[in-house]
């Protein structure tokens, strides 16, 4: 694109003008002279820059200037005695021969002597402008008239540039109030959009013109608005993925793309249908606000491009931007309202507003859920009142009168009491401000936290639980591992011997089998006896900590640690603690273990009790050698037969049990220097008790 | 019908445990009762064993390195591998256990086991190992046999199976009776079949092999 003429600004013009003036006075003046200084005159005329011509009453040239070479192209000799005439277009010259033959008859003028405009004839037959001012002077009586001619095509051209600037500054300037306009409007962004391009085919020359916006996942561009030869929104280039055609890699590239020869542009892609419609010029520029894309407008143009439009385009582009991301903000804004009230239902969130002085309450329908009134119900501050848990109420009365008279933010939590006994604990905060009256308002959210604080509590109890227990449960976790290591050598042993067995039978005797069998046998079991060794050695090893203990308050947290599972499998618990025991030397942990272990047998074989109460009494008392023992009894099946088996590792008579806690429990109060033993209960059940010798010198 | 020659090789035992002690001596508690037993230290070992054409049946511990009993169990399930399983575990619980029999294993013995128990589970599993493959040949012979009639031998007496009578079926083909006869008692020869009955039974058996194999 580019521009003829420089712009000329009316103050240019102006100056220009008035330079004229002052040239012809100081001219007139020099003629008023010319009597008494013909040498001044012959300098005058010889070095001006204006064409000077002198006719005679007959109208032929008496004199020429050099100066009307340049502007003419004649030699001012060949002119003498030539028409002046000559000098004028054709059409002109009867139109000056018969005004001059009127003036010479009559002395009227048919045209302004000074500064008129007319149209004048180069020697190469151009016509152009000239701005003529001439007078007359009689010599001898004859008159003669000469003749000032400014060849002012310069400045025509520029006059002519200037309307035309100034036209389609008129132009721009009515598409700019359009748009902005359009973009004020409270249309939708389809319909604003339409106005936009409806005005770049009404004020910018677009055959056609068509704006774009990114869809939400930034990947297409979506037509929203086309105006002009084409106003469908369908076809082709209703979605153009970015990075596409012109459109998306102006989007792309989020840089306009211009062209003056849509005929030799390369992205123009159907030439033909350009060539056919007499397409000249294509501008497309992106919208884009803060370096974010926004979308994308463009135009086709039967006139080329001038400056000014595509200055308007840039500046459309950017309003429409702005106006596209002010639209989408609205909408967001819109559409998050309605979040928050879906917010405020997911989070069992209520708000609520309270105007002190009239103690107008206006409720979320979030909190009419969380209260359980009927939606829409007048609220009243006794209807809120008739929620609140009665513990509560002293401080809730106390948090309202300071509302009343405070004025500042508050925070608080408190319980809601419902119909059905229910209790809903309830987290507040509530801003307050003033209207524009000057009265006190709260603005408040209430937030049901029950879930979150019942969960709170759980987890609590069970953090300190598991605390307790990952110490304990790790005595499980041993006797799980190396439960598969002693299984395989004794599976060893069993399989070997079975064989032997068999052989032994069916009288197949084949010593070398027999010896390499029993060879077998032999290192399993050691190997199993091995396995045993690394147990207790285990339990020895292990980081005992023995200090003097009360074994009721022992009793007491296990018992603490296994309420879940008593309270689960319904079992009553019967304490008969003697109170003032000796202290015992213990490590608490392992205490605590031996005695859970035992607990949680019991519980097992409780578990599977019916028809009779399930009963688990926990004993504490000094026995005969001045030892403290330890009982749990319950009224469980008992263990039969097996008796003298439940301290065998691996014995066991639960469907899930490893077998190891009893004998592991043996061990570890061995290692205290006391004993456990089992017995069977009267009428059902079976008793396990365990000793500790008393610290000397604790009560007794 | 005449049985296919069955030719089988001896049956086998596969034990797959990590301990070499549990393999050697559930070979040698085999060995007892004249089965031969092949012994790997983990499934894997196993996959990369070409079985026999012979009846056989796996002893697996549940508790394997790398891949564990259960989805090794799935993983020959995947493969089409049909072999009868019997687990042995050193703690199993009864969640285990029942997945383990849902999915078809023979047995689940908790080591150490009664060496009669795993034993009488062996002929178990190697008899039902057994049963399948002769299931299974026969069919694959059904198959052959029935793959030589002409189509019209077909046709006849799959319209012999929904119960038509000779007539009816010469209708519906539009041939003289006599030739439906002759076709019929050829396809029967064909597929050696010795009565109606015998014929319409091997038919059931092409038609739904799935419920024939387990």
């Amino acid at each position: 694109m580019q521009r003829d003429t420089p712009p000329i600004s009316p103050a240019e013009l102006e100056a220009a003008n008035v330079g004229l003036r002052r040239e012809n006075a100081a001219r007139e003046h020099a003629e008023g002279d010319l009597g008494t200084s013909e040498e001044k005159y012959r300098l005058l005329v010889d070095t001006a820059s204006d064409a000077i011509v002198s006719i005679d009453d007959q109208g032929s040239i008496m004199f020429a200037n050099p100066a009307i070479a340049t502007v003419f192209g004649y030699d001012p000799a060949e002119l003498t005695g030539k028409p002046l005439t000559l000098l004028m277009p054709e059409h002109m010259r009867k139109l000056h021969e018969s005004g001059f033959t009127r003036y010479l008859a009559t002395g009227q003028r048919h045209i302004n002597w000074q500064g008129t405009e007319l149209t004048a004839l180069r020697k190469n037959g151009e016509e152009f402008p000239v701005e003529i001012s001439f007078g007359e002077l009689t010599r001898d009586g004859r008159k003669m008239f000469t003749g000032f001619l400014r060849d002012i095509s310069k400045r025509k051209q520029a006059e002519k540039a200037l309307r035309a600037a100034m036209d389609e500054r008129t132009r721009i300037s009515a598409f700019r109030e359009e748009i902005g306009v359009a973009l004020s409007h409270q249309e939708d962004l389809r319909g604003i959009l339409r106005n936009c391009a409806a005005a770049m085919v009404r004020h910018l020359d677009a055959a056609f013109a068509r704006i774009w916006t990114l869809s939400g996942d930034g990947r297409e561009l979506e037509l929203q608005a086309s105006a002009g030869m084409y106003t469908h929104l369908d076809g082709p280039h209703s979605r153009i993925p970015v990075g596409q055609h012109k459109i998306g890699l102006i989007a792309q590239e989020r840089k306009p793309h211009l062209t003056n020869d849509t005929q030799n542009d390369p992205r123009v892609s159907d030439k033909d249908w350009a060539r056919r419609e007499k397409m000249v010029s294509f501008a497309g520029y992106p919208l884009v606000l803060e370096d974010r894309l926004v979308g994308v407008l463009a135009m086709f143009s039967q006139k080329p491009l001038t400056e000014s439009t595509l200055d308007a385009l840039s500046f459309a582009a950017e309003m429409i931007a702005q106006g596209v991301e002010r639209r989408r903000a609205e909408e967001a804004l819109r559409r998050s309202e309605a979040f928050l009230a879906e917010g405020q239902r997911l989070g069992q969130i209520g708000s609520y507003s309270w105007r002190v002085a009239t103690d107008t309450i206006e409720w979320s329908n979030e909190l009419y859920r969380i209260y359980e009134f009927e939606i829409g119900v007048p609220v009243t501050p006794e209807l809120i009142r008739s929620r609140v848990h009665p513990q509560d109420l002293s401080l809730y009365e106390k948090m309202v009168e300071k509302a009343r008279i405070g004025g500042e933010d508050l925070e608080w939590q408190f319980r809601l009491l419902m119909p059905d006994h229910s209790i809903k604990y309830m987290h507040a905060v509530a801003q307050a401000t003033r209207d524009q009256n000057g009265q006190l308002e709260y603005i408040a959210v209430i937030q049901d936290v029950t879930e979150r604080r019942l969960s709170e509590e759980a987890l609590d109890k069970s953090r300190s639980e598991l605390a307790q227990m990952s110490k304990l449960t790790s005595l499980g976790e041993m006797a799980a591992s190396i439960a598969h290591e002693v299984n395989q050598p004794l599976t060893a042993v069993t399989n070997n011997g079975n064989a032997c067995l068999r052989l032994l039978a069916n009288h197949n005797l084949e010593p070398d089998v027999l010896r390499r069998a029993l060879g077998e046998i032999v290192a399993d079991g050691t190997r199993a006896s091995a396995v045993i060794a690394r147990i207790r050695a285990f339990i020895k090893k292990g980081p005992v900590e023995k200090s003097a203990l009360d074994v009721n308050e022992v009793i007491q947290e296990v018992l603490v640690l296994a309420g879940r599972e008593l309270y689960e499998n319904q079992i009553s618990v019967e304490r008969q603690l003697t109170a003032s025991l000796p202290l015992v030397s213990a490590d608490r942990v392992q205490l605590q273990q031996v005695l859970l272990n035992l607990v949680m047998n019991s519980i097992e074989a409780l578990s599977a009790v019916t028809g009779r109460p399930r009963l688990l009494r926990m004993q504490s008392r000094i026995d005969e050698s001045g030892d403290v023992l330890v009982a749990v009894s319950d009224s469980g099946a008992g263990f039969g037969s097996e008796m003298d088996r439940v301290f065998t590792p691996f014995f066991t008579t639960k469907a899930n049990g490893m077998g190891m806690g009893l004998s592991i429990s043996r061990s570890l109060i061995e290692s205290h220097g006391g004993r456990l033993w089992a017995a069977p209960n009267s009428p059902h059940g079976a008793v396990f008790s365990f000793t500790l010798p008393a610290t000397p010198g604790s009560p007794s | 019908m005449t049985a296919a020659p069955i030719v089988t090789g001896a049956p086998t035992v596969f034990v797959v445990d990590d301990d070499p002690s549990v393999r050697s001596s559930l070979k040698f508690l085999l060995s007892t009762v004249g089965l031969h037993a092949e012994g790997f230290d983990s499934a894997d070992a196993f996959l990369h064993k070409k079985l026999p054409d012979a009846p056989s049946c796996l002893v697996l511990d549940v508790r394997l390195p790398g891949l564990s009993g259960l989805d090794f169990q799935r993983e020959l399930a995947a493969r089409n591998i049909r072999i009868p399983i019997i687990f042995l575990t050193g703690h199993g619980d009864i969640p285990m256990s029942v997945r383990a029999m849902k999915a078809g294993a023979v047995e689940f013995l908790t080591k150490p086991f009664r060496d009669q128990d795993l034993l009488d589970a062996v002929r178990v599993a190697l008899e039902r190992d057994r049963t399948r493959r002769e299931q299974e040949r026969e069919l694959m012979t059904l198959r052959q046999r029935y793959g030589a009639l002409t189509s019209r031998e077909k046709e006849v007496i799959s319209m012999v199976a929904a119960g038509m009578l000779n007539k009816q079926i010469a209708d519906r083909l539009g041939t003289a009776e006599s030739t439906v006869k002759v076709q019929r008692s050829r396809a029967m020869e064909k597929m050696h079949a010795e009565s109606l009955v015998d014929l319409l039974k091997m038919i059931e058996k092409l038609q739904d092999p799935s419920e024939r194999t387990r």
